[in-house]
């Protein structure tokens, strides 16, 4: 598949619809929040489209970190099939954005490294990335350092960032240094993969990637604030000075000390209680996190309506995708731990367990 | 050769203290395929593997520990000892011997790499110098100045301007000193008192200062110079621990190649024991040999036991099961042939094994399509040089060379009979026709051929069916005797209706055709009446109805889709005499007088006819064998024949 607009798109945009005609419906979800305990919440997700990973292992070996590892597969199937069906020209960018879960397993592998755990409990820790990753995962952590294990990423993408960023590590022996240098590395690129796009679909991907960014961006900038209380250079050099809500000046501001409520309100004047939130910031904080991430979700959602043809429709697929996996995960780790349904709904994408409610 | 290897399933049962011989006779003929014995007898003891496991595990870990050891000493593993010599090593015997090889080994690479890393980092200082070689001044006072402070380092290139933004509020210099793609040699200065907001930014920032703990003092070309000669001086001692590296390698490397397979002959072995089926004081072995290669490992097998019971039969095609295992062996000019039906699927023990066919259709159809002198002679000598592995970057094609080659004869051959020799058909006769001048006839015959060789895939169905009793598949399968009289009498109707004087009457073929097309369509009724059974009627009449007309639609589809396809094998050959003259036309306008130009063309179509079409005529010719042939008669799905042996396997 070769073409853009149209051609490009057409059996893209059907395909995708179908997929997205099997995300879980409200009667489900109403049943998982409602589910008794974890096991009847596998019970119910087995008779759902994720029944066919669950079902690949035994119940016996399903604990709730499996079990999650497992609905994983279903957004690491959703984005091999999408970088196929894509045309040729947006490949690189979605490849980009699925490579934050490679990260995100490269920052679990080191974690693993740095604190000598096994390749047993780190294994279900990752998203299962599947064959096109690029990290020798189990190689890294029989390595027993984590300078050998940024040796035997030689030859990746990743390896020239961390190698350069190790001389930190060697004298903070702290891994803070190489997430932050492998989280700025990987947005660089992405947002570089963005601008290479065609307009028709530059367009879309950056309202909808550059949310997700924002939500990033702007959550480093508040935490390096709030609870690391760096000072402005610092959360200016570990943050990034583009997005698509959100400025550079925003983010120098939260850094030089500006009222970061005010920031935030002025940036998203629909959120409201921000305030409120960052009066207690270790819990508001992930709050914030959820209400921006909503934000980001009714973005994708919006990108199903107009015009069909262009790359906003997978790419918001495959994030709502990935929400609707979040949710879950949070479901089934709240449902292990017997925390009441107060304690998780806050922490929700959906509200009141309908998807259509939170996301419209 | 039309059958996979015939197979004889044995059963021993070997006395305890037998057993080591017994195995080493069965891994040492490689000829015996395993199968796990454990649920073979209710006599077997439960459990009773976990001790050759146990022994898996512990011979494992040997072999690793050896394959570190020799990789880290620079040895070939060395090839597998011949039959027969592998008894199994005591691990607690060899294991002190291994250790003290693999700390001896460890400790002169251990010193080497630490000579390496020193080499490498003085190095890392001469590269970070040489951008600030002419500044006549001295790092260190400059880093002692009272009221400058400055960071001579490396930073990553898109970190630069984020590091100017963030010390916007303090006056400051960046100087880049020396850049490439990704990372920068930069002085950053300040005042020193804001020194610290210039660390945090630079640290943040990825600023790596230069790091010169050994030769700190003096200019950078004072500096550089001494460490030339701290180079030179780690260059002697590294040129040492090679030397102590190499001496250990010859002392060394026999023995370790030796202890290596003998360990992997022994994990190997125990973990074939592992299957075994351990009886109160015997063990159950059990698997399948090769009929043709059992006497001679009967015979073995007594030699090593006395009192070893052996049962042995044949396993008879009509009642075998899918766990035959299926040796096809092939050799020769018929072995990538064999490939190619096993990329498509292995054959099951009780069916055809299709690689004669294949290696007769195949070359017939490609010959066919690519039908010229020159250009299949140039395939022919293609495909000798894949199999020659001269070409050390055309290795990974040798297993294709044989396959090219035939394909390659069998284009020269038809070319004869074309008459084409590189696209010209005025310097041989045509010996039997022209494609370029006889088009339709061509395709005729091609449509003939596809025919003639689909009747023979019904034919070939009809015979598997035969040979596993499957007479419900004989009779009624679209593919059977009632598919075949369907897609003869329609052959026979077309024939009779528009061939003048045909000598039936096309009403006998309409009713012949209705007939049979009436046992397909209801065949799965009629199946499961002769299998005695109520006929299943899914969803109702009605739409039972709809699903058989359906069903019809589509043989009667396939059948006319499948006799067309043919047609691509005279538009193919068509094609080749068309795109040959064209590059011909194309050579004589670029150079009318038959210069450069034209001779450069002439190779450039050349390698386009061999490489591009030569590529697109074998695809299709495997698309015919796969979907029009195969499909016909060819299940697939057979176990592949694994024999147990102590050497590295060769893939059938």
């Amino acid at each position: 598949m070769s073409g853009s607009g149209v051609s490009g798109y057409a059996a893209v945009n059907a395909r995708v619809r179908a997929m997205y005609s099997g995300r879980l419906t409200a009667e489900v979800w109403a049943g998982l929040n409602g589910a008794a305990d974890v096991k009847t919440l596998i019970g119910l997700l087995k008779n759902s489209v994720y029944g066919r990973y669950l079902n690949a292992v035994e119940e016996k070996s399903l604990s709730p970190r499996r079990t999650v590892f497992q609905i994983e597969n279903r957004v690491a199937d959703a984005y091999a099939a999408i970088v196929h069906w894509v045309p040729v020209h947006a490949r690189a960018f979605m490849a980009q954005l699925y490579r934050r879960f490679e990260v995100d397993n490269l920052k679990a592998v080191l974690r693993g490294v740095a604190t000598g755990v096994s390749w047993n409990r780190v294994q279900f820790v990752l998203f299962p990335f599947g064959p096109s990753t690029v990290l020798p995962a189990e190689k890294m952590m029989e390595s027993g350092s984590v300078r050998s294990a940024v040796d035997k990423l030689r030859g990746t993408p990743y390896y020239d960032t961390l190698n350069h960023a190790m001389e930190r590590y060697r004298a903070e022996q702290n891994l803070f240094p190489l997430e932050v240098a492998l989280d700025l590395d990987y947005w660089r690129i992405l947002w570089s993969a963005v601008h290479q796009l065609p307009t028709r679909d530059r367009m879309p991907s950056i309202r909808i990637a550059g949310s997700m960014m924002d939500v990033n961006n702007l959550l480093w900038a508040i935490r390096y604030k709030v609870y690391y209380r760096l000072s402005e250079e610092e959360i200016i050099n570990y943050t990034l000075p583009f997005g698509y809500r959100v400025r550079d000046e925003d983010i120098r501001g939260i850094a030089a000390g500006a009222d970061i409520s005010q920031t935030v309100m002025r940036i998203y004047p629909e959120v409201t209680d921000v305030e409120a939130l960052l009066e207690e910031p270790r819990s508001g904080l992930p709050q914030l996190e959820v209400l921006l991430t909503r934000h980001v979700a009714k973005q994708c959602r919006a990108a199903f309506s107009g015009d069909p043809f262009h790359l906003g429709v997978p790419l918001a697929f495959i994030l709502l995708s990935e929400m609707e996996t979040q949710d879950l995960t949070v479901l089934i780790e709240a449902k292990a731990m017997g925390t009441p349904a107060a304690g998780f709904q806050p922490y929700l994408l959906m509200s009141g367990g309908s998807p259509d409610a939170a996301l419209s | 050769m039309f059958l996979p290897k015939e197979m004889t399933e044995i059963e021993l049962v070997v006395p305890d203290q037998d057993l080591l011989a017994v195995a080493n006779v069965l891994a040492g003929q490689g000829v015996f395929h395993q199968v796990d014995a454990a649920n073979a007898s209710p006599e077997v003891i439960p459990g009773s593997a976990s001790s050759w496991q146990e022994q898996t595990t512990a011979y494992a870990a040997l072999e690793r520990q050896l394959q570190a050891t020799v990789r880290l000493l620079g040895v070939e593993e060395g090839s597998a000892p011949p039959p027969g010599q592998s008894p199994m090593v005591e691990i607690e015997a060899v294991r002190p011997l291994v250790e003290h090889m693999a700390r001896e080994v460890r400790e002169v690479n251990d010193l080497l790499e630490a000579d390496r890393k020193r080499l490498e980092q003085l190095n890392g200082y001469l590269r970070q110098l040489e951008p600030v070689a002419g500044i006549p001044l001295d790092i260190s006072a400059l880093q002692k100045s009272r009221y400058i402070f400055s960071i001579l380092g490396v930073i990553p290139v898109v970190n630069l301007e984020r590091l100017k933004t963030s010390l916007a509020r303090i006056p400051f210099v960046v100087l880049p000193l020396r850049q490439d793609r990704q990372h920068a040699v930069v002085w950053l200065a300040g005042t020193r008192q804001n020194a610290d907001t210039l660390k945090r930014a630079a640290r943040s920032a990825y600023l790596n200062p230069l790091n010169l703990p050994d030769v700190q003092e003096g200019t950078p070309s004072e500096i550089i110079r001494s460490l030339h000669v701290a180079i030179g001086r780690a260059q002697e001692h590294l040129g040492a621990q090679e030397a102590a590296i190499v001496q250990l390698r010859r002392t060394r490397e026999e023995e370790l190649q030796v202890l290596l397979w003998r360990t992997r002959a022994s994990r190997m072995l125990s973990e074939a024991m592992a299957r075994f089926g351990r009886l109160r004081y015997t063990y159950l072995i059990v698997g399948w040999v090769p009929t043709g290669k059992w006497a001679a490992l009967s015979e073995r097998l007594r030699q090593a036991s006395k009192n070893i019971l052996v049962q042995a039969h044949s396993g008879a095609r009509s009642t075998a099961g899918e766990n035959v295992p299926v040796s096809l062996g092939h050799r020769g000019v018929l072995r990538p042939f064999q490939q190619l039906v096993t990329m498509f699927a292995r054959p099951r023990y009780n069916e055809l094994d299709p690689t004669f066919l294949m290696a007769l259709t195949f070359p017939l159809l490609f010959g066919a399509m690519f039908g010229d002198v020159g250009h299949g002679l140039e395939l022919a000598l293609l495909g000798v040089l894949l199999s020659s592995r001269k070409v050390r970057a055309l290795r990974g094609l040798a297993g294709l060379g044989g396959l090219i080659t035939v394909c390659g004869v069998a284009g020269c051959l038809f070319g004869f009979l074309y008459g084409s020799v590189f696209g010209l058909d005025t310097i041989l006769p045509a010996l039997w026709i022209r494609p370029i001048d006889n088009i339709l006839e061509i395709l005729y015959i091609s449509v003939g051929a596809g025919i003639v060789l689909l009747s023979a895939g019904f034919l070939l169905n009809i015979y598997n069916a035969g040979l596993t009793r499957d007479w419900p598949r004989l009779f009624l399968d679209r593919n059977g005797v009632t598919g075949l009289v369907l897609y003869w009498s329609l052959l026979g109707l077309a024939a009779a209706s528009l061939i003048a004087g045909f000598p039936v009457p096309p009403a006998v073929f309409a009713v012949s055709a209705a007939l049979s097309g009436l046992a397909v369509m209801f065949s799965e009724v009629l199946k499961r009446l002769t299998d005695g059974r109520r006929p299943l009627v899914e969803g109702g009449l009605g739409t039972y109805a709809i699903q058989t007309v359906f069903e019809m639609f589509d043989t009667l589809i396939a059948m006319l889709s499948n006799s067309l396809s043919y047609v691509r094998v005279g538009a193919f050959a068509v094609a080749h005499a068309g795109l040959s003259s064209v590059f011909f036309i194309l050579a004589v306008l670029i150079s009318p007088g038959h210069g450069a130009g034209y001779w450069i063309m002439v190779l450039i179509g050349n390698l386009f006819i061999v490489g591009f079409e030569g590529l697109i005529v074998g695809i299709q010719t495997m698309r015919l064998e796969y979907y029009e042939f195969f499909s016909k008669f060819f299940l697939g799905g057979g176990m592949p024949y694994s024999p147990l042996t102590l050497r590295p396997k060769v893939e059938e």
